[in-house]
């Protein structure tokens, strides 16, 4: 399956992948919102004829409480005759890699249902999330949520290491103007 | 301009105030402004007040109360710019953006540079996709705040979005000397750059954009979006090497991308060279052990041997995992029957040395019980793709036996029973697998699918039930939720039993979503200047300017044309209810029975939908009390099926439809086959002639397609004197599509083009019977035929023959009819559209009928 970057074209096919599989469900002007405040953050994974088996729809946290930059996850899925690919593990890591390059991430967090056992399993074993608190009636059913996190420490080596590389490559074109320094202050 | 009729201080101030309840929603408080202003006999008829009472009114859902303030508030002070735009912001409330757009223009006549309207008006404009108002509009906001940056931005992008890249990318210049990015993660200016780049790119400039793109590094932080377009770019300048190296960065950045790989290989030519080829994804795997892409990648172009090692070696790995989509994931391989033949020829000889040894080969180690299973799943499938039901069925019945409670096992069975059509089995061994874990609501959706495949639609929506909202019926919900595979299959459930009202339904709600999300971008258009992603935005705007070419809308617009072409040709008899096709099967007595039962239950329903009906208004008003009332658009009419299936007007309803494909899909034959059908009972035959043209263009070897070119030929024979110009038109257009040949040698040359295509040979079949009668029989042999090199033979193409048989477009030909049924069955034995009833149940003397009615229990499945 292919694993990309979610474009605007895609959120529809997103809507109707997240009806299939999740009890959670948003009108399109919501992942219009995801798509147009974080167009970098969405993942999706698709078949060969291109149709949508799996997505991450993700944002940053708008004002977090603890003033820290970080991401969240809004919904997470990948169709039952998908699994066991690894998929879901695929999706965040791009999102989470892309929450720090863009918008500095320290960590990246989530709900799930108290009673989900299976989604906690994934959370917990594969995607290394741990339960931050517990969130009394957080669904719309009443139900409990975990919140959970993931420390993006990982990512953050990575990307810096990624960004200095991709400098050295590009000085070897030899000298370029750097504009910002040519600019003079007003 | 002074006001008309200008408030002493006392009421001036109160007339601030309403302004200000307005912006903070306080409407009742503004009411209350409004009132004391309007209860002094001296301002009773002040048109500002007026004026805003009614907008305040309609925030509060009092429609018409507000229309009556605003117009009477209008009358009174034609010449003020709050009235003429209090009245726009009424019309855009109910989506009357021309309209809102014209009092916008009327308000600005008074007030030329006010900034609140210039800015509403924008809006509209870009809405609209008005962008030469745009741009007028946007430069006048820009000359008023040159300081804002929105005012540069909205100025730059109504260019760009008309295609002057060059004026656009001044602006922006302009406008990025101005800006002092922070020095560390400045997104909003990495967006402003790479909206930029992304203009030069539209404008061809790939060097500019290239070097725009290292000069500004530093400053941008979507770092996949840098070197994605870098490699792009230099692969366009030809500097291939360069281009491969970021491409292999980007692999290491995201293994599991194919596009990365294709790039890579593009750049570094190595389509032809197989074996470097292979290197690559040696050395992916060595780095990425875990990744798919290197191992699926080189399934595609490898050949014979090598293939064959490699597909043992993906084939082994995922039954000992135990991956269940691991048929799913090499699909495509299939169209090459050779590759076929190696996976099948494997898979067989796993399941013999499984059996004997456990193990997969026999110098393999032994493999874990499970391994067993999967290759049974896994055959399972082939075999299901190739079409061979029975040894399908044989394997996947093996791995039930083996693991009698793996829930994929029952959903595949299911899946086999579907494709073999018989539905009725599929949607039993579907509910098994849901009754297995009610917890996955995509066992439970597929569940629901196909019970509406069965058209058991109460059954399908109680299924759904268990994940929607408690508290409302579950197809409410999903409309709520924009559940459009819901109400598509239910639309197509709903035509198969002849209840077109209820279909028509499903097809507007559907169309309803499309309208609400095209209205969806509204807000965007000032959120996103404000958040910088420009590149987004336009690739918003982009989407919803071809919205309605997703497949979601076409499938049920297609739909909605058959059934109001259905519907103009038998319009509903006062007394009709909605047919129910499957009271054709029933005795007399029991007929009366069901009429008695539908009546008790319409009238429960009735009662039912006063009491819900009456519930949702109280809940609206609570609603209303405890949010100051904000409505969010126009009520929008209620859909009621019998009304919808007793149009005055369907073929103006079809239309409706199908404009919207006309615009984006001119590629698809479909699109005018309907426009012909609609267009030719309307006898409008430029519109007609327009059709063919299109169609000819985009699939002229179409078979429903053919059948139109030679009706309009007879068509326009059985016209008597066509006026002049029409007839100058037609000739040479026709000459052009039809080259001078008659209808029998264009029939003939279809048929000899297409000769060994089944859905083919039926229209040609139809198409000789109707040029000449007397060549029946030679035209029943042409349709019915089953022969093995046909292509094409499907069980829905059978029932078309089928029903074309029955339905006397070949003639009067009721044995053949019968016949071709029992061949029918013998070529698809479980399929239940060609059993023919048992003799205790046809009572039904027309046996042609019977056999229509089990065809069309299968219509439409896809």
């Amino acid at each position: 399956m292919n694993i990309r970057c979610a474009a605007p074209d895609d959120l529809m096919n997103m809507q109707h992948c997240n009806l299939l599989c999740l009890p959670e469900n948003y009108q399109m002007k919501y992942y219009f919102y995801h798509g147009l405040s974080w167009p970098q953050l969405s993942y999706v994974a698709e078949d060969e004829s291109g149709k949508i088996v799996g997505y991450v729809l993700a944002k940053m946290e708008e004002d977090p409480e603890d003033s820290v930059p970080h991401g969240h996850i809004t919904s997470l899925a990948v169709k039952r005759s998908h699994r066991r690919l690894g998929l879901a593990q695929k999706l965040m890591d791009q999102a989470s890699r892309a929450m720090v390059e863009n918008f500095n991430a320290q960590y990246v967090s989530l709900h799930v249902r108290k009673s989900n056992r299976a989604a906690l399993h994934l959370y917990t074993e594969t995607l290394r999330f741990s339960i931050s608190e517990i969130e009394p009636k957080y669904y719309a059913d009443g139900e409990d949520a975990y919140a959970m996190r993931r420390d993006l420490k990982e990512f953050r080596d990575k990307v810096e290491f990624g960004l200095n590389a991709d400098l050295d490559m590009l000085a070897v074109e030899g000298p370029q103007v750097d504009l910002v320094q040519q600019k003079t202050p007003e | 301009m002074p006001p008309k009729n200008p408030l002493p201080p006392k009421e001036s101030a109160l007339f601030k105030r309403i302004l200000k309840c307005y912006e903070q929603k306080q409407y009742k408080n503004g009411l209350k402004f409004a009132k004391q202003i309007l209860t002094n006999p001296r301002f009773c008829e002040h048109g500002e007040t007026l004026a805003m009472k009614g907008l305040t009114l309609n925030c509060l859902g009092r429609k018409e109360e507000a229309y009556d303030h605003v117009r009477r508030g209008l009358r009174n002070d034609l010449s003020s710019h709050v009235c003429w735009h209090v009245y726009g912001l009424l019309q855009r409330s109910d989506r009357k953006y021309d309209e809102a757009i014209k009092c916008y223009r009327n308000a600005l006549r008074w007030d030329k540079d006010n900034l609140q309207i210039l800015r509403d008006l924008s809006l509209l404009q870009v809405q609209m996709r008005d962008m030469e108002g745009y741009r007028e509009t946007r430069y006048q906001l820009l000359a008023l705040r040159p300081g804002q940056r929105a005012s540069w931005i909205g100025y730059a992008m109504a260019y760009h979005l008309l295609k002057d890249y060059d004026m656009c990318l001044r602006i922006l210049e302009e406008f990025r000397k101005t800006q002092t990015p922070k020095p560390y993660y400045d997104y909003e200016h990495s967006e402003l750059l790479l909206y930029q780049n992304l203009v030069m790119q539209e404008a061809g400039m790939k060097e500019e954009a290239m070097e725009h793109l290292r000069s500004y590094d530093k400053q941008i932080v979507d770092r996949l979006y840098v070197q994605e377009t870098t490699a792009h770019l230099l692969t366009l300048m030809e500097e291939h090497e360069k281009a491969a190296g970021i491409y292999k960065d980007l692999i290491d950045r995201n293994p599991e991308n194919w596009a990365y790989y294709r790039g890579y290989e593009t750049a570094m030519h190595l389509n032809d060279k197989p074996d470097e080829r292979m290197e690559l994804y040696k050395d992916v795997l060595e780095k990425f052990p875990r990744a798919t892409m290197p191992k699926r990648l080189p399934l595609n172009f490898t050949t014979d041997d090598v293939f064959r090692e490699l597909i043992d070696d993906y084939l082994k790995k995922a039954l000992r995992k135990g991956v269940p989509p691991s048929f799913v994931s090499i699909k495509s391989i299939y169209q090459d029957p050779s590759k076929v033949k190696v996976i099948e020829d494997l898979v067989l000889s796993y399941v013999d040395n499984l059996k004997e040894s456990g193990k997969f080969d026999s110098n393999g180690e032994e493999e874990p019980a499970t391994a067993l299973l999967w290759a049974y799943y896994y055959l399972a499938q082939h075999f299901d793709f190739l079409r061979n039901e029975v040894k399908a069925l044989e394997f996947i019945n093996l791995g039930i036996e083996h693991t009698p409670l793996l829930i994929e096992l029952y959903v595949f069975k299911a899946k086999i029973y579907k494709h073999a059509g018989d539905i009725e089995e599929a949607v039993r061994l579907m509910d098994e697998a849901q009754s297995l874990d009610t917890a996955d609501r995509y066992i439970n959706s597929k569940c629901a699918k196909y019970m509406l495949r069965a058209n058991r639609i109460q059954e399908a929506a109680d299924m759904c039930s268990k994940f929607t909202r408690e508290g409302i019926p579950a197809v409410e919900n999903l409309n709520e939720m924009q559940c459009m595979w819901f109400q598509t299959e239910c639309a197509f459930a709903y035509k198969r039993l002849g209840k077109w009202g209820e279909a028509l339904k499903k097809c507007h709600e559907i169309d309803r979503h499309f309208t609400e999300i095209i209205e969806d971008q509204f807000d965007f258009h000032t959120y996103c200047m404000r958040k910088m992603t420009l590149r987004s935005y336009v690739g918003l705007l982009r989407l919803e300017d071809a919205l309605r070419s997703h497949p979601f809308y076409s499938r049920v617009a297609f739909l909605a044309v058959e059934i109001y072409l259905h519907l103009s040709e038998h319009p509903l008899a006062d007394t009709d209810q909605d047919n129910d096709v499957n009271s054709e099967n029933l005795s007399p007595s029991e007929l009366k029975k069901m009429k008695r039962k539908q009546r008790k239950a319409q009238k429960k329903a009735e009662l039912e939908k006063e009491k819900q009906k009456a519930e949702q208004e109280k809940k609206d008003q609570n609603k209303n009390k405890a949010q100051d009332g904000e409505m969010d658009g126009p009520k929008e009419e209620e859909l009621i099926p019998d009304k919808l299936a007793r149009i005055d007007d369907p073929l103006e309803q079809a239309i409706h439809f199908l404009k919207p494909l006309q615009m984006l899909t001119p590629q698809c034959v479909e699109t005018h086959v309907q426009a012909y059908e609609i267009y030719s009972r309307k006898g409008k035959l430029l519109l007609m002639l327009q059709s063919l043209k299109r169609g000819v263009l985009a699939d002229r070897a179409n078979p429903q397609f053919h059948t139109c070119l030679i009706h309009f030929l007879q068509y326009v024979q059985e016209q008597r004197e066509l006026p002049g110009p029409t007839k100058t038109v037609i000739d040479r257009e026709m000459k052009n599509i039809y080259e001078g040949k008659t209808a029998l040698q264009l029939n003939e040359e279809f048929l000899a083009s297409n000769a060994n295509s089944q859905e083919h040979r039926l229209a040609a079949a139809r198409m000789m019977y109707k040029l000449d009668s007397s060549r029946q029989v030679e035209a029943v042999k042409l349709a019915t035929s089953l022969e093995g090199h046909l292509t094409g033979v499907t069980i829905q193409n059978c029932i078309s023959v089928l029903e074309c048989l029955c339905s006397g477009e070949l003639g009067k030909c009721e044995q053949e009819a019968k016949d071709y049924q029992l061949l029918s069955h013998q070529r698809f034995p479980y399929a239940t559209a060609f059993i023919a009833p048992s003799p205790s149940s046809s009572l039904t003397t027309n046996h042609s009928e019977q056999i229509l009615v089990n065809g069309s229990a299968l219509k439409n499945e896809s």
